[in-house]
Order: structure tokens, then sequence, then C-alpha cells
């Protein structure tokens, strides 16, 4: 953890534990989540545990003292952000190209409105992916650049003589 | 300092491998061994296929096909031959949940799989009908 200054209230301090708390406990339940799905069948499988080694990267980056990685965790978090977003998308739409696999869409599927089939997509409906599962991920990310905004040194302003 | 950051970041990335080995492990005993057959294809002979938990569900098949070696082509030609519906997107999916276990005829990890679709009783007692592990 970076040293504390003079200047940095406790509350900011114990925010900025907190939130590196809460960005290990998110890396270590996604990744049990993965594992436990067997999230690796494909290479687009993969993309989540390479957020996640993006992730650790950072969070490293984080703990180590100084502040000269605050640009490149800010950049791997925004990276992760991404993927995350990807994820999203490519689990809805996993799960839209599987409506026709449905026993109770299968003949009706290609002539549904593009909305319902979208809808039926987005609640899993149809398909087996679960559609904001890859979000956990953002929200991680997003935990440790909100932790990057606690380290900002506020320089102490010298007493007026 | 309160809490030694080196420590916990190690302890992370330890936990993390450790969560993804013992996954992986898991994953292994699912996995067939060097028994898997290697032949693409497991010709029946002259007459129809079926295998015991498919009788009278689903069509003849007139070939097998395996589950883990076949191509991806092979798959759907031997699923379109056993008048599954969208055999191209099934053939993915078989191909997706590899490896099968070569001591399961009946293809459980195939069927758990193809649950999450939802593709009826009878689509997945066809699909399996056409493969072998």
């Amino acid at each position: 953890m970076r040293p504390v200054a003079p200047g940095d209230a406790p509350v900011v301090v114990l925010v900025r534990r907190c939130l590196v708390a809460l960005t290990v406990i998110g890396i270590l339940a996604t990744a049990f989540e993965l594992a436990s799905e067997r999230h690796w069948n494909s290479l687009e499988q993969l993309i989540p545990w390479l957020a996640l080694a993006v992730l650790i990267v950072a969070t490293t980056l984080f703990l180590l003292p100084g502040e000269r990685g605050t640009v490149i965790i800010r950049v791997l978090g925004v990276v992760v952000l991404g993927a995350s977003g990807y994820g999203v998308l490519e689990h809805i739409l996993v799960n839209f190209e599987a409506g026709e696999l449905d026993q109770r869409f299968a003949d009706t599927w290609a002539s549904l409105p593009l909305l319902e089939k979208g809808w039926y997509a987005v609640t899993k409906t149809v398909g087996p992916a679960p559609t904001l599962a890859p979000g956990v991920l953002g929200q991680t990310a997003l935990l440790l650049l909100l932790a990057t905004l606690c380290t900002t040194r506020h320089r102490v302003q010298p007493d007026p003589p | 300092m309160i809490f030694r950051p080196i420590r916990l970041a190690a302890a992370s990335v330890a936990g993390v491998l450790v969560l993804g080995l013992a996954a992986c492990g898991g994953g292994s005993t699912d996995a067939p061994s060097a028994a898997a057959p290697s032949a693409p294809v497991t010709s029946s002979g002259s007459g129809p296929t079926t295998t015991g938990a498919t009788t009278g569900a689903a069509a003849p098949a007139a070939s097998k096909v395996s589950a883990n070696t076949a191509s991806e082509d092979e798959i759907a030609a031997a699923l379109e031959s056993a008048g599954v519906s969208n055999p191209e997107r099934w053939a993915e999916e078989v191909v997706e949940y590899r490896p099968y276990p070569a001591d399961d005829p009946n293809l459980g990890k195939l069927r758990q799989n193809l649950a999450k679709y939802n593709p009826g009783q009878e689509t997945t007692d066809k699909i399996v009908s056409a493969l072998a592990p």
C-alpha cells in the first residue's frame, strides 16, 4: 500500500484500503466463478481470464510504493472495462444466436421481430450465457480506478504567517 | 503501513492460481484418457444404429462419428443424416464442449451441456445417436 502522506485524511486512507480489498475480493470471486463454469472452451472464453490477469497486474502496481504507475493502472483498468463491456455484448449475442436451437422457438425464431429476439437474448429466455456476468470484471476495474483517485495527494498548505 | 502490500498482492495472485489449477484438475477428471478413440468414424455396418438411451426416440443414424476426434464438418454431416435441424450449429457446440469421457457411450457430459440450449429431448437424443465418444 502506498505510504500514508501527512496530508491524507484518515477517511481517504480507509476508503482507499476498502476499495483495494473489494478489488482483490472481486478478482478472487471472478476467478472462482470462471473456474467453476469451466470458462475455457474456446479462445473467446479465455478473454475474461486475460482481463483478470490484467487486473492482478494493475492491483499489484497499485500496491507498490510510489505513484509512478498510476497512469498505467488507469489504462489497464479502462482496458478491463472494455473487455467487460465486450463480454456483456458477446453473451447477449450468444443467447441471440441460440434462439433457433431452443425447442420453444425453433419454428418461429426467424419470423420474430428483432426487438423481441433481442429481449429474449438479454433476459436469457433463450441461450446459455448469463448476460450481465461479465460486468463484474468492469465493476472490479472501476473499484481499482476509484482507488487510484484516492491516492491523489492534496498539497499541504503552509500555515499562514 | 498497517498491512503488507506485497504479501497481499502475492497472496491474491497465489489464490487465483490455486483456484485455476484446482478447477483445471477437476476438469481433467472429465477428460477422456488416452483410450479415446482416434478414428473419426465408427461404422455401424449395414444396419441402423441406435444407442440404448435413444431407442425409439431418435432417427436411425447411418454411422456414428467420434465426438472427440471428428471434424466439425464430419459431425455436422452425421447430425444432418440423423435428422437434426441446424446441424452446423449443433456441431459447433459438440466441438466446443470437448473432450468427452471415453467410458460414457451415452455422452452424459454432452447432454448436460446441450441442455443449456433447451433443445428438447428428441433433438438431444438425435444428436447423441449420431455420436460416439
